[in-house]
């Protein structure tokens, strides 16, 4: 696997008279983590949205390692190497954490879904469902109903089910949101396990985790970017002490 | 896990055992009814399909169903075609339907998605009992649908007919407990549980939206077939809106999105359908009732009874 290109050219997202984006230009470069900060309504998510395919662009273009993908839907860029975990925990209730993973696997595997065999007829794919389950550190849990995890497993799972499309860009959207501090250790760990080998657009709040595992910042305020660079460089840069972490100092 | 286990042996025992009550007791009453209850139930484990398995409410089955009767009467009345290629059209012509249904509807989601399948099918119920009069007979429909003609067995007896049902009903089910086990059946959950997710992991889910209610179209095509055949008439009552409605409420007081639970739904309602309109004119009223306490009180139908899961397929 090798880790993917993403580009966004001069996007645009309008919610009625809003601008909730508008007008962001920049080149993710392949197997860098991108840390993305922000105020709250600055436009982060919905610029997540827009490169996932969950937002309809009202201007501009989408590249995924050069093709252009704005007019594709979601589970074509999915196919296409774009993973991405959401902010308000999206897992299959009513099943067990390794049905959840399997699920999973099989939309990355088949493009025609197998409707004359019983799912348990499927080791390979078993496999895989239980290798990710051991990369984000659920095994235990594995069968579990998916609704009953804590959040910070939960969390976890989220994690896993984005990896198993393999994907070669990687949103993650908040993954740490809610998680206790107790379990803080292990979440930022597994975020550090899973990113090997992929270009990663992370939104977070909590300014120590981002400035730590990132390697590039990038800030937005009021749907347009501000600022990018090194964390320090960042942290040292004045209009976005001034609109942003100034606030919270 | 074990519980559940033994609560669906217990509901296919008693599936099993209605099967064999026209064999025990071959009193014209009781093989009718259990024709009824098991074509009623094949377009209900079908229903289910689109409706529990990936929470798709549709109002406009009645539309498919009656199609699929008026597709097979159609074609061995007007065409003389046989009996078993005249059933596989009206499962093809009820897929297809369901696709052009699917088509429009399928647009939007939700209580959207249930008045547009509503909406449509009404225009289908319209059309057969005024513009197409020519070809359904209009209001008085089509009497005279014939029974199969294979193997020199006489079809016109209801026991024999009995055994043709309960074939088609088991194949039936077979395929759809296959179909739900399956890597498609366990997407189809996943677009109920969560189709923001299932899309995001590459699940084309209009697809399978789509495919799901082309495939509830074919069941309901296949059981009105078999019911325009046991009554020997269809006419548009069949494509009404409370036939619609009446799947619904056998679906959801069986228990949707089990395999089994729907065909106890059907089983009760019609029981008691026969039981109390032999008291009451009012038979629908108290039917009803029943309906609104059992989903109060039986929130997963009949089959939560002996699975004992709590809600299925609730929130997140």
């Amino acid at each position: 696997m090798t880790a993917g290109t993403l580009a966004c050219e001069n996007i645009q997202v309008s919610f009625g008279g809003l601008k909730a984006v508008n007008g962001v230009s920049f080149d993710f470069a392949p197997g860098r983590l991108y840390g993305l900060i922000g105020p709250n309504g600055a436009g982060k998510t919905t610029l997540m949205n827009a490169l996932s395919g969950h937002a309809a662009l009202s201007g501009g273009r989408v590249r995924l390692d050069g093709t252009d993908v704005t007019g594709l839907a979601v589970h074509q860029r999915t196919r296409n190497g774009l993973g991405r975990s959401f902010q308000i925990t999206k897992i299959f209730a009513g099943m067990s954490v390794l049905e959840n993973l399997q699920i999973a696997a099989f939309a990355h595997r088949y493009r025609l879904l197998p409707f004359w065999l019983p799912s348990g007829r499927f080791k390979a794919i078993r496999a895989e469902a239980e290798r990710a389950l051991e990369q984000v550190g659920l095994t235990a849990l594995a069968n579990r109903p998916a609704e009953y995890l804590s959040h910070g497993d939960q969390r976890a799972l989220e994690v896993g089910l984005a990896l198993l499309s393999n994907p070669r860009v990687l949103l993650l959207d908040e993954p740490l949101a809610g998680v206790g501090h107790d379990q803080l250790e292990r979440a930022i760990d597994l975020i550090g396990r899973i990113v090997k080998d992929r270009t990663v657009l992370l939104i977070e709040h909590n300014m120590d985790v981002v400035m730590q595992v990132s390697d590039e910042i990038v800030v937005m305020v009021q749907g347009q970017l501000l600022a990018s660079g090194s964390p320090a460089e960042v942290r040292a840069n004045p209009a976005v002490r001034a609109a942003y972490l100034g606030e919270e100092a | 896990m074990m519980r559940k286990n033994i609560g669906t042996w217990i509901m296919a025992l008693i599936v099993a055992a209605m099967i064999i009550v026209p064999f025990v007791l071959p009193s014209e009453q009781w093989v009718n009814l259990v024709s009824l209850i098991l074509i009623w139930a094949l377009f209900a484990i079908g229903f289910d399909l689109a409706f529990g398995v990936t929470g798709m409410l549709s109002f406009g089955h009645a539309a498919l169903f009656g199609t699929g009767g008026y597709a097979l009467t159609v074609l061995m009345i007007s065409y003389q075609i046989g009996f078993l290629p005249a059933m596989v059209a009206a499962a093809v012509v009820g897929a297809l339907l369901a696709l052009g249904m699917g088509l429009f509807a399928l647009r939007v989601s939700g209580l959207f998605f249930a008045l547009l399948t509503l909406a449509l099918a009404q225009m289908i119920y319209i059309l057969a009992s005024n513009k197409l009069r020519a070809l359904t007979g209009g209001l008085d429909g089509i009497p005279g649908v014939p029974r199969p003609d294979l193997f020199g067995i006489d079809f016109y007896d209801n026991r024999n007919y009995y055994v043709f049902v309960v074939v088609v009903f088991l194949l039936g089910l077979a395929m759809m407990a296959l179909l739900r086990a399956s890597p498609f059946g366990r997407a189809l959950r996943a677009v109920q549980a969560n189709d923001t997710r299932a899309s995001q992991l590459g699940y084309n889910v209009h697809a399978l939206r789509q495919s799901a209610f082309a495939v509830s179209g074919a069941y309901a095509g296949v059981a009105g077939a078999l019911l325009a055949s046991l009554m020997f008439y269809i006419s548009p009552q069949m494509l009404h809106w409370s036939t619609s409605g009446d799947v619904l409420i056998m679906t959801v007081l069986g228990g949707k999105g089990t395999l089994l639970g729907p065909i106890l739904g059907v089983a009760v309602f019609e029981l008691l359908k026969e039981e109390l309109s032999q008291i009451t004119q009012y038979w629908y009223g108290i039917l009803g009732l029943i309906f609104i306490l059992a989903t109060i009180f039986l929130r997963n139908g009949i089959a939560g009874l002996f699975e004992g899961r709590d809600d299925e397929g609730g929130a997140q």
